[in-house]
């Protein structure tokens, strides 16, 4: 009932806002969200009854709104294709999500799975982070005992949006205790829409940072609760949040390193309280022993260099604290003084040494080439940064620049946040996802403040501050006698504001601006979801020029068959970026996948892949190959094939195999990699290439162009007449962009080759020779 | 038969001699400097037993190479590296060849780019592969290294000489830090100015929102000069690289949205006269519109297809 009337009073909300299409209509609700206090503000004088109702039945359905809009925004994988699991990763998640649920959660902890890996197969239980299979596998269980039957794939592929109407709530949570309720509104309309985060959370993408960012951004609401009130009850909650993190992603090294980064600068500003002595030292000991009870993270937390931070903090609190009892017995204030000064040095030099050793451990690992051929783990561009965060990315600053200079324990926590998390996102451009939350919540609170000042009249402001203010100080501190000095000067500064306004036209004229912007933003958001982030690149579509659309299902064709018509322990050889997917939807064992643990054994497969035939087969009868498998893109002109990867694999097998491979020899003498004539012919003989055009040459695409034109590429390639000797095609998918070749065994005798042993001796070159061997070797002596 | 013993002692003096000279070279200097004299002696008159690894280059301020530059060090290391290790013989030597001093050897050779790393092996003509492949390898010490342990067969264990002055720059400005710290620790209001602390926590962000770190990482030409019609582009054409002149756009850019929405508040918040806060209040607006939908049109110009405007296109 009470959802009914907010869902309806937000429509009406929205419609009066002028809201538009679908997606957008959510969007002006939120912008009026901004000012959803000052509105509120606004009904308060008008003698309503009953204002924190209308307040707080307006915050609910702005949230609820604000959640749906999320929600249904990153459906259009779904509508568009269907309830499919996207990518690479998220299928081994799906495959070990169906495991833990056929199974049983402590056959899932044990799993050894020896269809990956072959033949060192791949201990999944100690090298995954459980959160999300265990949260996907729970919400099955649960709904099947209230027997909703659901299938567990759809469970997965609606986890993500789920999750991020949750992350949604905790950023509006967070952002209350930062500033305030407006901005807590608007910083949750953000987070539900902002491409930074939708990209990694769209329906399908059944991945970890789905649900770490809710994570995330709880752990820290908890911590900044905790730190406001010191009670153990909220610390508590906070170490239970972070065990989540910590079980969901690797990321939460984030949170064990910006948690004690806060502690320090807090001890630095002379902000040491008890309650933050209470929370560092509650959540230390038990987040630290809850964070070891995860089987894949173990005893890290007190080995390695990115945890020492948090302990060296954790020491050094416990000597303040010590300290500070002292000073209550002693007088000798001066010695005590220069002790802590000294003890805070060397606590800092420990921090600035750890940094710099993690900077640099960063920094090497760029140039390590696995890493390097991974496009997430690229520095970023500001193109990225301004397509992934539009308006918010220009205006954060500004809500950091408010943060600073009404500084307070919490704000000091957010600032340290956004400083460290935007050095993160600039060195990789995958860590935009951490920035995310932090620059909604700044630029919700740039905003809020914008639209504080501006929204509602003069006149009838007049009167309310001060009665509104005391409401807000009394709501805020009800549960804790906390105020700040922070706190107090903006309430001054709001009273003297209302003795002079900028009248109504100047006002309104900012309001409009500022919400065309915000629309903007919106429309920005619905355009870069659908264009950019809703693919499931399993499944592919073309647009005729008229506007129909082709489904090209050639990847599911080609799994489906593997699956159908090869011998259930056949081994599938292919390039690791499709190793997740042959074992999720093939159901074959695979050599390498997309858990790149092993360099060694990719590389072998990468000299596979690029090696001449002869020598190939060895190593594919070393590794007991039955199938090979290749993506194929030049025939409907698909960029992202093996061909265009090849370089990667050749790079990755010489970084192992540098007598056997190298790199040079794939280009042409300028310097180029071609696939047509002119190129190379260790290029033009390798597997990789017979293997991807093998009878291309006989296809004639279109009329213009000559046979075996390569669409991707744009060139006729250069060796049409390719013959297997050791290979058989098995299958080409409809628009060949997969092809699958079966490995043949060994013929029943090897056949000798039949190349006569040469009797001519070369006697005028071997004399010819040793004669200028030994003429060199005069000058030489001499 | 005379004459031709003749010749060969005439020729095995010659050798000696010439290996004592470049020896006597690469005890002063591990790269050899060149002209067009020295390298017909040295490296193109026959008589010759050691491998030459020559760097073709324009280090002339104006010739306005900076690859050149940073090619050089990059040499530069490698040479010290093969000139100070224990496996040093007179089996290789580094040299290398300017523009401005040998510009007939660039003509001898049909050379038209610097910097060009060429091989010269012992005994026999150049092949392909004496050209070291600057476009596919870069001009790492460490490809280079490689490079030459492929045609010469001698490891060069390429060792950088470790770089001091970061650490020791931030020690000395801690020390500083601390030493002012320390004088006026009757006095330390000044950490305490709220200002200093949010104005470089804001630099830091815009720095870094920016993609100067992209820049730190990939080095990217300042902007790009069209060598036919001598345009100067600021702005790259794609969306996956930028200069960074552009970079430094999009910082001015960010900042005057931040300044134009910090102005707001204070044209709301401060107990200035009405007529300055209106000023205020329209200057920050007018920042925050015209710079936002400026960046949004160079983003645009960027990310082809993208349908979006405000006020310009």
């Amino acid at each position: 009932m009470a959802e009914h009337h907010a869902a309806s009073d937000g429509k009406h909300k929205a419609s009066a806002n002028a809201g538009g299409s679908v997606h957008g209509n959510s969007r002006p609700g939120a912008a009026g969200g901004g000012g959803g206090g000052g509105g509120g503000k606004g009904g308060l004088s008008g003698g309503l009854t009953q204002p924190a109702g209308w307040q707080s039945l307006l915050s609910f359905s702005i949230l609820f709104l604000a959640c749906l809009a999320g929600f249904s925004s990153r459906l259009f994988a779904v509508i568009r294709f269907e309830s499919i699991i996207h990518e690479f990763d998220p299928w081994f998640n799906y495959r070990s999500t169906h495991h833990l649920t056929t199974n049983g959660f402590f056959e899932f902890l044990n799993w050894f799975d020896e269809r990956a890996w072959y033949p060192l197969g791949r201990i999944v239980g100690g090298t995954v982070y459980p959160g999300l299979m265990v949260t996907a596998g729970l919400i099955h269980y649960v709904l099947n005992l209230l027997h909703i039957t659901v299938h567990i794939r759809d469970v997965c592929v609606f986890l993500a949006p789920v999750f991020s109407g949750l992350t949604a709530i905790s950023t509006f949570l967070l952002t209350r205790e930062l500033w305030n309720q407006g901005a807590g509104l608007l910083a949750a309309c953000f987070i539900a829409i902002v491409p930074g985060y939708i990209s990694r959370s769209v329906a399908g993408s059944f991945d970890n940072e789905g649900i770490a960012i809710f994570a995330l951004q709880f752990t820290y609401y908890l911590w900044v609760k905790s730190v406001k009130t010191g009670s153990v009850f909220w610390t508590i909650g906070c170490c239970l949040s972070y065990f989540y993190m910590v079980s969901a992603w690797g990321g939460y090294v984030f949170i064990i390193n910006l948690i004690p980064l806060h502690v320090f600068v807090l001890l630095l500003m002379q902000r040491y309280s008890r309650r933050v002595y209470i929370a560092y030292s509650t959540f230390y000991i038990v987040g630290l022993i809850l964070s070891m009870q995860i089987p894949f993270v173990g005893f890290q937390p007190i080995r390695t260099s990115e945890h020492m931070a948090a302990a060296g903090v954790f020491a050094l609190l416990q000597a303040y604290a010590f300290l500070q009892y002292l000073k209550d017995r002693l007088t000798r204030q001066e010695f005590q003084t220069l002790f802590f000064l000294g003890v805070s040095l060397a606590a800092g030099v420990v921090f600035l040494t750890v940094i710099y050793l993690t900077y640099t451990g960063i920094y090497a690992k760029i140039h390590i080439p696995i890493i390097a051929s991974v496009s997430e783990h690229q520095p970023t561009t500001w193109v990225s940064f301004f397509f992934d965060l539009h308006i918010l990315v220009c205006t954060f600053p500004a809500g950091l620049w408010f943060c600073i200079k009404n500084i307070n324990d919490e704000r000091v926590f957010v600032a340290l946040y956004a400083i460290s998390a935007v050095y993160f996102a600039g060195v990789m451009v995958r860590l935009m996802l951490t920035l995310t939350p932090v620059v909604c919540m700044l630029s919700a609170v740039a905003f809020s403040s914008v639209f504080e000042h501006y929204m509602g009249d003069d006149t009838k402001r007049e009167k309310p501050p001060a009665e509104d203010s005391s409401d807000e100080d009394d709501k805020r501190n009800s549960g804790n006698l906390y105020d700040k000095a922070g706190k107090v000067r903006k309430h001054v500064s709001e009273q003297e504001k209302a003795e002079e306004g900028l009248g109504p036209n100047v006002k309104s004229i900012v309001t409009m601006l500022m919400l065309m912007l915000l629309m903007m933003f919106a429309v920005h958001c619905t355009w870069v979801t659908s264009n950019a982030y809703s693919s499931p690149s399993v499944v592919l579509a073309s647009y005729n020029h008229d506007g129909t659309r082709n489904i090209l299902d050639d990847f599911r064709e080609a799994y489906y068959w593997l699956r159908q018509n090869t011998d259930e322990h056949a081994r599938v050889m292919s390039w690791w970026d499709y190793g997740y997917q042959i074992a999720g939807m093939a159901n074959r064992t695979t050599l390498v996948d997309n858990n790149t643990w092993n360099n060694s054994h990719i590389a072998l497969v990468g000299k596979a892949m690029s090696s001449n035939e002869s020598a190939a087969y060895q190593i594919m009868r070393s590794l007991d190959v039955d199938y090979v498998l290749i993506i194929f893109g030049g025939v409907i002109g698909y960029s992202g094939d093996d061909i265009n990867k090849f370089l990667w694999m050749v790079r990755i097998a010489e970084g192992e195999h540098p007598k056997d491979i190298r790199e040079s020899d794939y280009f042409t003498p300028q310097g180029e990699f071609r696939v047509d004539k002119a190129g190379s012919p260790t290029l033009l003989n390798c597997l990789m290439y017979k293997m991807s055009y093998y009878r291309f040459g006989e296809m004639q695409l279109d009329f213009r162009t000559p046979p075996g034109f390569d669409r991707t590429r744009n060139a006729e390639i250069g060796n049409k007449d390719i013959k297997f000797k050791h290979l058989e095609e098995a299958f080409t998918s409809e628009h060949w962009l997969v092809r699958i070749y079966k490995v043949k065994n060994l013929d029943n005798r090897e056949p000798l080759d039949h190349k006569l042993r040469s009797v001519v001796p070369k006697q005028k070159y071997t004399s010819k020779k040793v004669a200028g061997h030994i003429l060199f070797c005069c000058f030489n002596q001499k | 038969c005379y004459i031709v013993l003749m010749y060969k002692v005439i020729f095995c003096t010659l050798l000696s001699e010439k290996v004592t000279q470049m020896m006597e070279w690469a005890s002063k200097r591990s790269v050899i400097r060149m002209n067009g004299d020295k390298f017909r002696r040295f490296v193109k008159a026959p008589p010759r037993n050691y491998s030459m690894v020559i760097m073709f280059t324009a280090l002339q301020p104006q010739r306005q190479c900076g690859v050149c530059r940073q090619a050089d060090e990059e040499f530069q290391v490698l040479a010290n590296s093969w000139r100070y290790s224990s496996a040093f013989t007179n089996k290789v030597f580094f040299a290398s060849v300017d523009f401005d001093e040998g510009s007939d050897v660039f003509q001898m050779l049909n050379m038209n780019s610097a910097p060009t790393f060429l091989h010269f092996p012992s005994k026999g003509k150049p092949r392909r592969s004496d050209t070291y492949e600057l476009q596919v390898r870069g001009f790492a010490a460490e490809q280079l290294a490689r490079w030459v342990a492929d045609r010469t067969d001698v490891q060069i264990r390429v060792i950088r000489p470790p770089n001091y002055a970061g650490p020791l720059l931030l020690g000395f400005l801690l020390a500083v830090i601390g030493g002012l710290a320390y004088l006026r620790r009757h006095n330390l209001e000044f950490l305490f100015n709220k200002n200093v602390w949010a104005f470089s926590a804001l630099c830091f962000v815009l720095i870094m929102t920016s993609g100067q770190m992209w820049n730190h990482i990939r080095g990217p030409p300042y902007a790009h000069k069209n060598p036919s019609t001598g345009q100067v582009s600021y702005i790259h054409g794609s969306s996956q690289a930028q200069f960074v002149a552009e970079t430094h756009i999009v910082l001015l850019f960010n900042a005057a949205v931040t300044m134009g929405m910090v102005l707001l508040c204070e044209a709301a918040t401060s107990d200035m006269d009405i007529g300055k806060r209106k000023i205020m209040c329209v200057a920050g607006i007018g920042l925050v519109m015209l710079f936002f939908s400026w960046l949004l049109s160079i983003f645009r110009a960027k990310y082809h297809g993208y349908p979006y405007s405000f006020l310009m296109s």
